[in-house]
């Protein structure tokens, strides 16, 4: 277990047994921090988020609108963290406040140890919007060419590291042509050419398949199981679950901006139930259990034994179904705070 | 800090200049020309000196064009398209960019004010009797003008929207060059109350009368040199006053709402 929400235990149950969804006003930091702890004996911390709270003011009144509520969670070093929720369950908010794009009203951030605040807390950051727009009247190169010297990249490093995210993006053949003639997949892809371009430590993509056709979103996709394998820490928002399954170490189901559950899917890959046939000589027996450790009993049983294993199915809950449980099914609703 | 806002000056200035702002040079050319053409007949033996007048007034004009257009805007379309928040995620702090967005503007400018003071100068040129260099003076404070100008509406951009920061830009731009005459105005008044806001507005604002010396200078006087480092002096002051008080209303702007 990497990542952690103090308010979860596990949010799995296949056999109905209930999800526990804990009240996001009881966040304990404290419990986090004894998490921390722990994993950080494995991976030290890239991202910790602690009790973070932000609302906005909205509509003639201006009466305050829950953003987010007592959000905490950190992240460790290489691991892939998904954030899902529906629209407007706050995925963009948390990253905002992340990256102070937007002021939180309270609770802390840190990355890689420093006050998220500090702009050289971002210097090792890359980001992408969930709805990327540059100056539509440079060139793709030209745009690279302004990030590389906001990252402080060395002149004699920039034309070369250019080519090669441009490379990674599969954009080199439109590089000269400017942002404004760029179809809203180009952009995209323009939007993580830029976020990759510094190497990043901690890569923060919000909706980063949006935009996408199915092969460009394999493609986006491939490049991130790329750049996990480098050791590179994503945080991502989505709502396209299948696509964060493929991807995620850990994913936090957010609703009406509070952290509800967060799983590790490694741990949750191994939390299945099945059904079996074996062929005992004179008749068949059907089997079923829980658990991978169960599973494993029963397949040292036939071998030892010599029982043909007629068949054998293996069932558990999706994530997409583990996401509509939790989340109820509910879209935007926010809470009036007073 | 300097690489950051040296690479926002020079991306803004790019942008700019690619978004046909110099369009309004060809426009300016064509003023020059017309009104040597159609004025020429009309003023025997000051052709020269209304051609200057013209010239010179007409920079201010489509130099103060691109200041309130574009600068108004500049902000909040980064804003509102969400250009800003990538720039922000790096390590650039919002001061830096706001700043750098300014020397962008000035550098879109001063390569305005270059080009049509050649222009300028090549059509006095060509007028017998009419060229002289003391006009550099006078585009050396037109330039300064225009990047105070610039600084009031980079500091209206940060909290109101693009038209209302252009309308209160101009206003600040007419009050800036009656501001003596309010304030002469207001002395001459008996109400303690009139007397107080006509001072007030002349402190409030900047003192644009200090830029105009146009008139002197198409009539022969150079601007003397004590006057273009005082002149600088004033517009620096006024523009880092404006800047540090946009800074920091900006740093605590929410850049995404919900």
């Amino acid at each position: 277990m990497i990542i952690q929400a103090p308010v979860i235990n596990k949010a799995v149950d296949r056999a109905g047994r209930g999800i526990p969804v804990a009240d996001p006003h009881s966040v304990e930091p404290d419990h986090l921090t004894g998490f921390s702890r722990d994993s950080a004996k494995a991976q030290p911390v890239v991202l910790e988020v602690r009790d973070i709270r932000k609302s906005f003011r909205s509509g003639f009144l201006k009466r305050r609108i829950r953003g987010v509520e007592g959000v905490s969670f950190s992240v460790n070093r290489g691991s892939v963290f998904a954030l899902i929720g529906h629209n407007g369950a706050g995925k963009t908010t948390i990253i905002n406040c992340i990256l102070d794009l937007v002021h939180a009203d309270g609770g802390e951030v840190s990355i890689m140890g420093m006050d998220h605040r500090d702009p050289a807390s971002r210097v090792e950051v890359g980001y992408l919007p969930e709805r990327p727009y540059f100056f539509e009247h440079l060139t793709g190169r030209e745009l690279l060419q302004f990030y590389a010297r906001l990252l402080g990249m060395p002149k004699n490093r920039r034309a070369s590291r250019i080519d090669e995210v441009l490379e990674m993006v599969g954009m080199t053949e439109f590089a000269g042509r400017r942002l404004k003639k760029f179809s809203k997949g180009m952009l995209q892809r323009m939007g993580l050419a830029q976020a990759i371009l510094g190497e990043p430590k901690l890569l923060i993509l919000d909706e980063p398949m949006s935009g996408l056709d199915p092969m460009g979103r394999r493609e986006i996709r491939e490049l991130l199981m790329k750049l996990k394998q480098a050791g590179t820490t994503i945080i991502l928002s989505s709502h396209i679950v299948p696509d964060v399954e493929m991807i995620a170490d850990t994913v936090g189901i957010l609703k009406e901006g509070c952290l509800v559950a967060v799983q590790d899917l490694a741990e949750w890959n191994h939390d299945f139930s099945y059904t079996g046939e074996l062929d005992l000589g004179d008749r068949r027996a059907r089997v079923r259990g829980d658990g991978v450790a169960d599973l494993r009993n029963l397949l040292n049983d036939c071998h030892r034994d010599a029982i043909p294993v007629l068949s054998l199915e293996t069932r558990r809950t999706s994530l997409e179904e583990l996401f509509m449980e939790i989340s109820g099914g509910a879209s935007v609703k926010r809470e009036v705070v007073r | 800090m300097t690489g950051n806002i040296m690479a926002l000056a020079s991306s803004t200035f790019l942008e700019t200049v690619r978004d046909r702002i110099f369009y309004l040079v060809a426009i300016f050319g064509f003023v020059m020309l017309s009104s040597t053409a159609i004025l020429s007949p009309l003023t025997v033996g000051a052709q020269g000196k209304i051609m200057a007048d013209v010239g010179l007034a007409s920079m201010v004009v489509f130099g103060l064009l691109v200041v309130v257009f574009v600068g108004s805007s500049m902000v909040r379309k980064e804003l509102d398209k969400g250009t800003i928040v990538t720039i922000l995620s790096k390590p650039v702090g919002r001061r830096e960019y706001l700043i750098g967005k300014y020397l962008g503007l000035n550098l879109t400018l001063v390569s305005m004010l270059a080009i049509m003071g050649l222009m300028f100068l090549l059509m006095l040129y060509l007028a017998p009797g009419s060229f002289s260099l003391r006009y550099l003076g006078a585009f050396y404070l037109t330039f300064l003008e225009l990047t105070l100008i610039n600084a009031v509406v980079v500091f209206f951009s940060t909290s109101v929207s693009p038209v209302l920061a252009a309308v209160f830009t101009l206003g600040v731009f007419t009050v800036g060059h009656l501001s003596q005459s309010i304030r002469d105005f207001g002395q001459l008044q008996e109400g303690v109350f009139q007397r107080q806001m006509s001072e007030l507005v002349y402190y409030l604002t900047p003192n644009l009368e200090v830029f105009n010396l146009r008139g002197s200078v198409v009539h022969g006087t150079a601007v003397s040199l004590e006057h273009l480092v005082m002149a600088t002096v004033y517009s620096v002051s006024w523009s880092i006053l404006l800047l540090v008080v946009a800074g920091s209303i900006f740093s605590r702007k929410e850049l995404r709402g919900e």
